[in-house]
């Protein structure tokens, strides 16, 4: 009736998993209580869950990301904490618990923590910058955001229900098929992966349309701003990537479920098929990442060094230029697994290249600086820890693609400083900088700006004192994952990262400050016009938070840096340019039908890990149930009628016209 | 979103529509009688080249390939209305863009997998070692 | 045309390379230059919209056949001393499942001419045929399989057979999921009639079906014509 399912899927005799379980189901319970009881579920069901608002998408998946970002640092901390103290001793975490964490490690960082912050704040402000109304299939969106939660529901539920993978973040065969995992723990792995990655993808769908067919007026190519064009790659990377790793961890559920020999041991199978086509998917992945986070940084260090970017057409054709080559660079992840010199050195050589792309931006990022008048804010102070540590990770990186070096180097700490130092110096400090700067353009109020450095600087400390001595504790040949060691030359340099641990762990402390502090000072802290930084694309011509149609009337843009154009002209005549004639606005409707479809999916979901049959044939009914349902709407959008709109924009005309006489006589 | 759901773009055309040059339904049933015999033909073709003598035996998989590719111009051209004019660019980039994507995991998949299965012991050899 | 066109402009190069956008901007008020989809005219309209927002996504499905395929591609070879394809292949279910889906595609077609026509009748009868021929081709492709299976072919028997049903079989889903979709419009254009919203879902569902046409195309010619010779 339950398929696999018993009691004795509750870890009882695990102590650390069953308190952890335990005390998130309290947190959750205690969350939802408290919403329940407080009446705010109707609020936010209606203004939340069921909205098809890109701004109101991009929070959430935002949010997500940084809860899963917590989660995975946890991991982090039991890591390190577990290798610090394994030295010659067993530790505190018993094998086959220390693989799940690593496991879970790495699936939720990528897949839960850095792709929902990335694809969040592209879902926030993309749209705006193109100055238009939303993106292309608003309810596509919604569905794709309750998705990816569905995701990570699932593998959060492998903590208190079963177990996770013990196999490493992708779940290599054969160790993965059914023979040497016979516990459910790929399968949370690979239904939490197949059901998200859908979501992933529609999202992929939804901005190539948009930023191809849906931009105001006059916005010609060159003239979308470059977080506009590293969206579009990232998105067309995710268009031509996830197919790939769906198709890949279909074939490893078909080995697992139906029997099936593609990567088994017997009948024929080749589990190398699964490794190329895993890293297939797996090195556009990484530049899925990392585009939108040069993205923001070519935003934040334009804005705060006052100055427009330096060669935008070159930052465009290296955008492109990485995007493309990001396709024929994979097999350097499996230098050593025997493909041969002409097939390495090919691989290779185009990996270096790929480099020659991200140094352009470099060079453009600095040119960009130079000359300019900076303010080091927080988002700024972001952008410049990036310039540095990602230009070391990215050296390491050539080093690596040097195939007799990486045969040396290939799964030592080396390469795992390696992509933690990209990582982290790219997108993750990519996050923070770009959830600092749009912060006040979501929420009406900025950041604090001390807890806000004091989280930088810790941070950065704390990457380089975790990661620097796992360089060298991987030069002197320590590979990954190890629970236990006991060469005595590695003792220090693990010991120093297990420090940096902790100073990480400040610098988490202070970033969950800044947002608590500033919610309490949101009055002193608030955004009176909608642009608190002086930015110059479109977004911040709206207000703070922008109202559902973003913008009033769609502008009519002239240039690149069309809000910069319309600031200067104003600051120039000292007035706004006139008043707009008013239309009525269609706005999508809300709908449910993400929120269902996810539901249905995590039932399913669930059940396939089970082996709960009948219920796996329920949700796939319900779900196409819901399709149908959906398809048979009538009413699909609302209007707003035109003197609402007008009465909207003369406020936010108002508090601009309030700006522009307090800074009378100043220079744009 | 405020703009007419129902206009044609002066400019722009998505794929697929049999409107977009405007065909009378006589032109638009001709487009896919043509693309139907042609179709027909192909694959008759195909499977022709396979059972005779006609090409030189190594040379079949090339042929069949080239069928293939020809035949599913066909289906692009005349059923999905995908054309080279100015308003269908973006279509017809997206579709270069998957096709070369399409090369590149199949040929590059084939390329390093020959190597590797050149390379390393074939797996029944492997776990009889470990017997 | 806009005014800044000179008589040069669209003759000799519609595509307008080598223009600088500055150029073409220059000054106030110029008007929306009907360049191709270089965004000048401001948001696409819906139909734009949706059908190439769906051409994305067929890309990305083909992009997803391209994995299957290559692992087919692999292992074709590798049969681990259980049947291969020449032993198994049943050829006139193979030819008649390409004339069927060929044929479908066709009727597909012509129900697009139909909705063109905004005839309620021909419509339904067009994709009527087209659902018809598309079960029969599921029909012939089940019954293929269960023989497989019958005779210990099935897809546990070896990894050339795996990713053999894994790859058609993949196909066979799509189609389907196609005759699930195909009885909802025809449903909703009965109830509904040709409505914006559901003349989108109609072309959507035409590019569907001759891309599963276009795959199958791929599929027969290197699954079953080319595997014939190994």
């Amino acid at each position: 009736m339950f398929g696999k399912l018993t009691w004795q899927a509750i870890p009882w005799d695990q102590p650390i998993p069953l308190v952890a379980g335990s005390v998130v189901v309290l947190i959750v319970l205690a969350i939802l209580a408290l919403v329940v009881l407080k009446g705010y579920l109707p609020y936010l069901w209606h203004e939340w869950i069921t909205s098809v608002d890109h701004k109101r998408i991009g929070v959430m998946y935002t949010l997500l990301g940084l809860v899963m970002l917590l989660r995975g640092f946890i991991d982090a901390i039991m890591m390190r904490s577990q290798q610090a103290a394994a030295f010659r001793a067993a530790g505190y975490l018993p094998p086959e618990h220390y693989a799940q964490i690593f496991s879970a490690h790495g699936t939720i960082m990528i897949f839960f923590a850095a792709m929902p912050i990335m694809i969040g704040l592209m879902n926030f402000a993309v749209p705006l910058q193109l100055g238009v109304r939303d993106v292309a299939f608003p309810t596509l969106n919604s569905t794709s955001f309750w998705l990816t939660a569905t995701g990570a529901l699932l593998v959060n539920i492998s903590l208190v229900v079963g177990e996770f993978a013990r196999t490493g973040w992708l779940v290599y065969p054969p160790l993965s098929e059914l023979p040497y995992s016979p516990g459910v723990g790929v399968d949370y792995y690979l239904w939490a992966l197949l059901i998200s990655g859908v979501g992933t993808l529609m999202t992929g769908i939804n901005f190539v349309t948009t930023i191809l067919k849906i931009r105001a007026p006059g916005m010609s190519y060159l003239r979308m701003t470059i977080f506009c064009w590293t969206a579009l790659a990232a998105n067309l990377l995710i268009v031509a990537a996830f197919p790939i790793l769906t198709a890949t961890l279909g074939m490893l559920a078909l080995d697992r479920y139906l029997g099936f020999h593609f990567f088994t041991n017997e009948a024929g199978g080749n589990m190398m098929m699964f490794i190329n086509l895993i890293w297939a998917w797996g090195h556009p992945e990484v530049y899925i990442l990392v585009l939108p986070a040069f993205g923001i940084f070519s935003e934040v260090i334009s804005t705060f060094s006052g100055k427009p970017l330096f060669n935008y057409r070159s930052m465009v054709a290296a955008t492109m230029f990485i995007c493309l080559v990001s396709y024929m660079v994979w097999l350097h992840h499996f230098f050593t697994m025997g493909a041969g010199a002409d097939v390495n050195a090919f691989f290779g050589i185009s990996t270096s290249i790929i480099a020659v792309g991200t140094g352009v931006k470099i060079y453009n990022w600095l040119f960009t600086m130079y000359g300019g008048r900076i303010r080091f804010t927080t988002p700024m102070l972001w952008s410049m820890g990036f310039l540095v540590t990602f230009v070391i990770g990215g050296m390491t990186g050539v080093l690596l693609a040097v195939p007799p070096a990486d045969f040396l180097l290939h799964n030592s700490l080396f390469l795992v400083a390696h992509f933690h130092n990209v990582i982290i110096g790219g997108v993750l400090f990519a996050a923070f900088a770009g959830i600092t700067y749009w912060f006040p353009k979501a929420f009406g109020f900025k950041l604090d700006e001390g807890w806000g450095k004091a989280g930088f600087w810790l941070s950065l400390l704390g990457f380089y004192v975790v990661f620097m001595p796992l360089y060298v504790a991987g030069l002197l040949g320590m590979t990954r994952r190890l629970q236990h060691y006991d060469v005595a030359a590695w003792r220090p340099w693990v010991l120093v990262a297990g420090i940096g641990i902790i100073i990480m762990m400040a610098a988490a402390a202070c970033q969950v400050a800044q947002f608590v502090v500033s919610i309490r000072r949101r009055e002193e802290l608030r955004d009176e016009t909608g642009d608190p930084w002086n930015g110059r694309s479109l977004e911040w011509a709206t207000t703070s938070p922008p109202p559902p149609f973003n913008l009033a009337v769609l502008p009519n843009v002239q240039g690149a840096e069309p809000y910069w154009e319309i600031k200067r002209r104003a600051i120039e005549t000292q007035h706004l340019s006139p008043e707009p004639n008013y239309e009525p606005i269609e706005m999508p409707r809300n709908s449910p039908t993400g929120f269902i479809t996810a539901f249905f999916s995590t039932i399913t979901g669930f059940a396939l890990i089970w082996h709960i049959w009948w219920l796996v044939g329920l949700g796939l009914v319900a779900a196409y149930a819901v399709f149908v349902w959906f398809a048979w709407r009538d009413a699909v959008e609302y209007s707003i009628p035109a003197e609402e709109v007008a009465r909207y924009d003369r406020e936010r005309r108002r508090a601009r016209e309030q700006w522009l006489a307090q800074h009378a006589g100043q220079p744009a | 979103m405020s703009h007419d759901t129902d206009r044609r773009d002066p400019g722009d055309v998505g794929p697929g529509f049999m409107d977009a040059a405007e065909l009378t339904i006589r032109e638009g049933i001709a487009r896919y009688v043509i693309g139907f015999v042609l179709a027909s033909l192909l694959t008759a073709a195909s499977f022709y080249v396979l059972n005779t003598s006609l090409i030189w035996g190594p040379g079949i998989p090339v042929a069949l390939v080239v069928l293939a590719i020809a035949q599913m111009g066909v289906h692009l051209v005349l059923f999905l209305h995908i054309t080279t004019a100015p308003d269908n660019t973006n279509n017809v980039l997206a579709l270069a863009f998957g096709v070369l994507i399409v090369a590149l995991v199949i040929g590059g998949s084939l390329w390093i997998m020959d190597h590797l299965n050149q390379n390393m012991m074939p797996m029944h050899q492997m776990m009889q070692m470990q017997r | 045309m806009s005014a800044t066109d000179t008589p040069f402009d669209r003759a000799g190069d519609p595509y307008r390379v080598g223009r600088s956008r500055d150029w073409l901007s220059e000054g106030a008020g110029r008007g929306y230059v009907h360049v191709t989809g270089h965004g000048e005219g401001g948001p696409a309209s819906k139909r734009v919209i949706v059908g190439y927002g769906f051409w994305i996504f067929l890309l990305s499905d083909i992009v997803m056949f391209s994995a299957f395929f290559a692992a087919h591609a692999v292992l074709q070879t590798a049969t681990a001393g259980g049947p291969s394809g020449r032993e198994l292949f049943n050829w006139w279910s193979i030819v008649l499942q390409t004339a069927f889906l060929l044929v479908s595609s066709f009727t597909c077609g012509l129900s697009a001419v139909a909705t063109e026509a905004r005839n309620q009748l021909w419509t339904q009868i067009a994709l009527l045929v087209t659902g018809l021929f598309g079960l029969a081709f599921l029909v012939l492709e089940g019954r293929d399989f269960a023989a497989m299976v019958m005779q210990g072919a099935g897809p546990d028997r070896s990894a050339f057979l795996s990713s053999l049903f894994a790859v058609v079989g993949l196909h066979g889903l799509h189609v389907s999921a196609g005759l699930l979709w195909l009885g909802t419009m025809m449903a909703q254009v009965f109830v509904k009639g040709f409505r914006p919203d559901i003349l989108r879902r109609l072309v959507c569902f035409n590019l569907f079906w001759h891309a599963l046409d276009i795959i199958w195309v791929a599929l027969f010619t290197v699954v079953y014509l080319i595997g014939l010779g190994r």
